[in-house]
């Protein structure tokens, strides 16, 4: 049985009738079909009021059937703002209107409309800002009646992703000059990506004829779809949106969830031109629309756009819009022409042979609604008796709709991003284009072209330019096209002020003639200071129904022309996109060492240290002190086995090996003998302290150099640079990743080493401490060296990273009769402090030399130079301005201070903690803090301010806090 | 009676061979080294559409230095012109020239090169310096008709095959990690070899894999793509 609500096929292009939906509005069930939009399957349902504007709450509907306009903002269940003239229906799907107070008919905001005049232009501004403090008693009222639907807070969050695209040539839009330019691009051999907003290839042909039969658009459409589907040189992307132009024709677009980042050598905007509202008495009541609009729901849903029209025009478009109308059973009541002497094209001359009413040189006035105050009731005509001005009297027409067909702008956002410029044409009344950057072009009625001849020659003309750019064509460049037009489309002034206003501008953000003539009187004549001074044109359609008419007001009223005066900068994003599409699948790169799964079969507790994760402590989270504590006395007291695999190793090799390193580290190098490794202290220019690390001589050429786990990136860039200053014969590279490493600590190290080692003396006489050994562990190549860190003996083991794991597995068993366990990055930290060795970027900071960190002893004052000597030099001769000291906490009952908490002297602040734990060997918290020199002798005490504001008292002892002598590190 | 093999039975472990066990992974004896064999059945038609395949363990070495051209052209290195091109040797290893003093070489899928062990015990030349590459860079192998694609949705380049050709290198970021990507077709196959930091291994298996769901990508052994080069 035929569906009543709809019109007859062929009409209805884009929905399926043998796939009824049914989904909900306003929690009241309605029906239609696959391919239908939200409001076009409520427009069937003559459910035409859709949401409330944003300050008055006033009724509004469907004004462009083409995504472009705020009045269609709708809530779904996990996305606001969404808009219902684009987002598809789906079965059960719900969608709420917004910004209503009580229900969406009746409104109790709509109250504010009554004090329209007490709102003026930048109302907020001027009315709320004294006296002081006022403003945060009105915000939370104000905030309450504005806004634009509602997040929901318990969204989950989906797949997005991006993805990189690369073309010849990106065509943006499909309409016919978009598909003509595709096809003459791809034909000249062109890779060529086409992009359109729309469901459906072909823009305007899908729904505005150009013929009187009504054949032409739809069989010119058929066959350049049918050809660009087959031309495997085009991919074609609908429902897709170019949402910004970059340099370089870096073009973001956004398809469902993924952002394509595509990249063409040459761009070819055919975007075209987004159709213009009058302005009018009540021009936002719900069944006043654009007549593009009424096409929309006719050719591409059925929908008839209701029983009785009038049909405002001020070009011929108006006359063809009247044609699909008779044809879809409108009852035309009047065509209402503004134009005094129009100059008809044969579909017009037609049109006003049917016996529909015309009136030449009239306008609609105002607009009235019906009964119900929320629909079209009637419009009042009257004569235009000057520009902008109308007769005292009219006639009122009774009707339900209202078609409005006053004029375009070219959709220049895209084009003004990429630097062209728009220039206003008084003769036309009409915003044109032009000097866009290199490889870029635009064509059809973007370019102020209007017929479809012009705009097939213009797409064909651009796309030749563009593909001999390219080197795929070399034909001769058609002059620049001409359109042949009796008349401008665009009626220059259909603009027309009523005493009670309510004649919106924009309609986002309810803007009448007044409130844009009022900001230029109140010194805003800039069209960038008018616009955020009223907000016009800052709301979701951003400005594509506004700019025109606030350019012609504000250059009216500041007597200016409309091309001085311009429109807003356009800036990316186009349209309105999901943070989401920036967002969507980042990339946090990990990183693991050859040994993370034996942390992880061990109980361990990851942390991440920049990319690395690497295992904090070993045992239950809940026992985290317990935990670190017993690996702590395991270390000293039998041998513990630590991860060191994201240490920094740098290999130097080369003739200049030695002469490099004495350069770039603080120590001197060049007499370190091999075998040997040595403390390396890095300082950059500034003699800050940025990394340390062991040089080990391996050969005279050749040292392996290790530096901290965040610093090793910046050390081996500093590395390159440095050389490529000195020129020294030497070859870095940076072998991080290569290496797998541990350090095998306590008094029972070398006995368990010991058994896995045979071609090694390990004695202590052999291999003493701060030497180097190569030989193998367990059947590994491996690299020793006898480190203390820990302040035990102790043995670094770096192997091929591919070995890391089986090395673990092998000393973890050969220890087992010494009670080896692993112990973590927190309990290293703890063995440092009690060894009084620093941290880099934790007992550092941007300031610290070593002079301030008592680390005199690891600066050569022999060397001529090494970076940073100059300064420390300098900074030598003044004295310190601060000191970090050791320190431990006596008081038993004293809360252990921690990491930068100040150190206080009555209320200045004077220092600051760097590290402090508690001590399970000193059983008692122990420190490092910067303190003033005055403070810093053994002895000294000095206080802390520690958490909720209480006072530790510290004393100053001489580091280490652990083995003086160093007799355990060098057993 | 056929021999179960593990990736634990040497020392060289590619970090993967736990997530290669989940997959159901078989894994076989390729020269020296361990790695998968097969998860499943059917695995070139999979190579054909799009795989991932860890060769992690499979032998490379890389050089670098003022002296390395000559040297390696002494020692019967076939080099590539140019740098960010590579060659195939008469045994099919591959080597990449990745600047004009530095070479990464890489088995063929035998898991063999009489090349590689050739040059890591030869005597080096004045400036030419080893590079361990072998352990600092993982190698991963993705191939396939959607190859291009995949890699579309991880990095900036156009890897497509008539952009990017045979033998040609790319020195990039790829998921935000630096990477060497080496096109080395296998048969008419496209393939990439993907060097990248060994210790980042696992970060961009997953990121690979969840880049290729979409156009239903797996992992495959390396037989699969052995089979490939000989159809």
């Amino acid at each position: 049985m035929a569906d009543k609500t709809r019109l007859p096929q062929p009409l209805g292009m884009l929905i399926d009738r043998k796939q009824p939906i049914t989904f909900s509005f306003e929690n009241k069930t309605y029906s239609g079909y696959a391919g239908d939009t939200v409001a076009s399957a409520l427009a069937a349902s003559n459910q035409w009021l859709l949401s409330r504007s944003f300050k008055y709450h006033r009724p509004r509907g469907v004004l462009t059937m083409a995504g472009q306009d705020a009045n269609s903002m709708v809530q779904l269940h996990s996305d606001p703002n969404a808009l219902a003239d684009r987002v598809e229906i789906t079965p059960d799907l719900e969608v709420m209107a917004q910004n209503y107070t009580g229900s969406l008919s009746r409104d109790r905001g709509a109250r504010l409309g009554l004090l329209a005049k007490f709102l003026p232009v930048a109302f907020y501004y001027k009315a709320f800002f004294k006296p002081r403090g006022m403003w945060e008693k009105w915000a939370p009222l104000i905030r309450k009646k504005a806004g634009l639907g509602q997040i929901n807070q318990n969204y989950q969050p989906e797949y997005f992703d991006k993805q990189y695209q690369f073309y010849d040539v990106a065509v943006i839009g499909a309409g016919p000059a978009g598909l003509c330019a595709a096809l003459a691009a791809a034909d000249a051999g062109a890779a060529v990506l086409l992009v359109d907003e729309n469901a459906q290839l072909g823009g305007s042909l899908n729904y505005a004829r150009s013929d009187l039969e009504g054949t032409q658009s739809r069989q010119m459409r058929e066959a350049l779809v049918a050809r660009v589907e087959a031309n495997v040189n085009i991919v074609a992307m609908t429902d897709a949106t170019c949402n910004g132009w970059f340099a370089d024709n870096w073009l973001p677009v956004i398809r469902a969830k993924r952002l394509y980042k595509v990249r063409a050598k040459q761009t070819i905007m055919c975007v075209g031109a987004i159709e213009q509202p009058a302005v009018f008495h009540n021009n936002d009541l719900p069944g006043v629309l654009l007549s593009s609009a009424a096409l929309r729901l006719i050719n591409l849903y059925a929908v008839r756009p209701g029983q009785s029209a009038v049909v405002l025009t001020g070009n011929n478009d108006g006359y063809t819009a009247v044609l699909d109308l008779v044809d879809a059973g409108v009852d035309v009541k009047l065509i209402v022409d503004l134009r005094d002497a129009p100059a008809y094209d044969a579909i017009a001359e037609h049109v006003c042979g049917l016996g529909i009413p015309v009136k030449i040189g009239h306008a609609v006035y105002a607009a009235q609604p019906d009964a119900t105050g929320l629909h079209l009731g009637s419009v009042d005509v009257r004569e235009i008796v000057s520009r902008g001005h109308c007769a005292t009297r009219g006639e009122i027409i009774a009707c339900d709709t209202l078609c409005m067909s006053v004029g375009y702008t070219p959709t220049y956002q895209l084009i003004c991003q990429a630097g062209g410029q728009l220039s206003y044409d008084d003769d036309s009344a009409m915003f044109t284009l032009n000097q866009c950057p290199d490889n870029y072009y635009i064509a059809g009625s973007v370019n102020s072209l209007w017929t479809l001849e012009a705009v097939v020659a213009d797409a064909e003309r651009a796309a030749i330019i563009a593909t001999n750019a390219l080197g795929m064509s070399s034909r001769q460049i058609p002059d620049l096209i001409v359109d042949v037009q009796p008349q401008s489309p665009n009626f220059s002034w259909p603009i027309f002020a009523h005493p009670k206003g309510k004649e919106f501008v924009d309609f986002d953000e309810d803007l009448q003639i007044a409130d844009i003539i009022n900001a230029t009187r109140d010194g805003y004549e800039h069209i960038q200071l008018v616009k955020r001074y009223s907000t016009c044109g800052m709301g979701p359609s951003q400005g594509r129904h506004s700019a025109l008419t606030t350019a012609r007001l504000v250059a009216d009223a500041t007597q200016r022309t409309v091309a001085q005066t311009g429109v807003t900068t356009a800036r990316p994003p186009f349209s309105a996109e999901h943070l989401a599409h920036s967002a969507g699948r980042s990339f946090y790169p990990a990183r693991r060492s050859n040994m993370h799964h034996r942390h992880l079969e061990s109980g361990a507790q990851m942390l991440q240290a920049g990319a690395w994760y690497r295992p904090a402590f070993y045992g239950d989270a809940a026992a985290r002190t317990q935990c670190i504590n017993r690996e702590v006395d395991n270390v000293r007291n039998n041998v513990g086995l630590v991860d060191v695999s994201t240490l920094g190793g740098i290999e130097v090799r080369g003739a200049d090996a030695g002469e490099f390193l004495n350069r770039f580290y603080t120590f001197n190098f060049l007499k370190q003998p091999v075998g040997k490794a040595r403390y390396a202290l890095l300082t950059n220019e500034a003699g800050v302290i940025i990394d340390d690390g062991v040089a080990c001589r391996f050969g005279e050429h050749h040292y392996y150099v290790t530096a901290t786990t965040g610093g090793v990136d910046r050390v081996y860039q500093s590395m390159l640079k440095w050389n490529a200053q000195w020129r020294l014969d030497i070859d870095i590279t940076n072998v991080t990743s290569a290496y797998a490493g541990v350090n095998i600590a306590g008094p029972r190290a070398r006995e368990v080493l010991s058994k896995l080692v045979t071609d090694i003396d390990m004695s202590a006489v052999a291999f003493p401490y701060m030497c180097i050994r190569e030989g193998s562990v367990a059947g590994i190549p491996a690299r020793l060296i006898r480190v203390g860190f820990v302040g035990e003996l102790g043995f670094e083991v770096h192997v091929p990273q591919y070995a890391g794991e089986a090395l673990w597995d092998a000393l973890i068993e050969a220890g087992q009769g010494q009670s080896i366990k692993p112990f973590g990055i927190e309990a290293q930290r703890v063995l440092r402090l009690e060894k009084g060795h620093i941290i880099i970027g934790q007992d550092t900071d941007a300031m610290s030399n070593p002079a301030e960190l008592q680390m005199g002893w690891a600066v050569s004052k022999l060397k001529a130079f090494f970076v940073g000597s100059r300064t420390l030099k300098e900074l030598g001769k003044i004295p310190l301005k601060r000191c970090l000291v050791g320190f431990v906490v006596d008081d038993p009952n004293a809360p252990i201070p921690l990491e930068s908490h100040l150190v206080v002297d009555g209320d200045k602040m004077v220092g600051r903690v760097t590290s402090c734990n508690f001590s399970p060997t000193l059983k008692k918290p122990i420190g490092l803090a910067y303190v003033p020199p005055t403070h810093a002798d053994a002895g000294s005490s000095f206080t802390i301010k520690s958490s909720g504001g209480s006072l530790v008292v510290a004393q100053v002892v001489d580091l280490p806090f652990y083995d003086a002598g160093n007799l355990r590190q060098e057993l | 009676m056929s021999v179960v093999i593990s990736p634990t039975q040497t020392l060289r472990r590619s970090q993967l061979y736990r997530r290669h066990r989940q997959l159901g992974a078989d894994f076989a004896q390729f020269g020296d080294s361990i790695a998968v064999d097969h998860y499943g059945d059917d695995e070139v038609s999979q190579a054909r559409v799009l795989g991932l395949a860890d060769l992690s363990t499979l032998p490379r070495i890389g050089f670098k230095g003022l002296g390395t051209p000559v040297w390696a052209d002494s020692c019967g290195v076939k080099q590539p012109a140019q740098p960010n091109w590579a060659t195939l040797q008469g045994d099919n290893t591959l080597v990449a020239r990745l600047s004009s003093n530095e070479l990464l070489l890489a088995s063929n899928l035998t898991g063999s090169s009489k090349l590689i062990e050739t040059l890591a015990t030869a005597t080096r030349a004045h400036r030419v310096y080893a590079l361990p590459r072998g352990d600092s860079h993982s190698w991963l192998s993705l191939c396939g008709e959607q190859a291009a694609n995949t890699l579309a949705k991880v990095c900036a380049i156009d890897f497509r095959a008539q952009y990017f050709t045979n033998l040609q290198i790319a020195q990039t970021s790829l998921a935000k990690i630096n990477a060497v990507i080496v096109r080395t077709d296998i048969g008419d196959n496209l393939n990439y070899a993907i060097f990248s930091d060994s210790c980042s291994l696992e970060y961009l298996w997953d990121s690979l894999l969840d880049a290729m769901s979409e156009y239903r990508g797996r992992a495959i052994g390396l037989q699969a793509l052995r089979d490939c080069a000989t159809l």
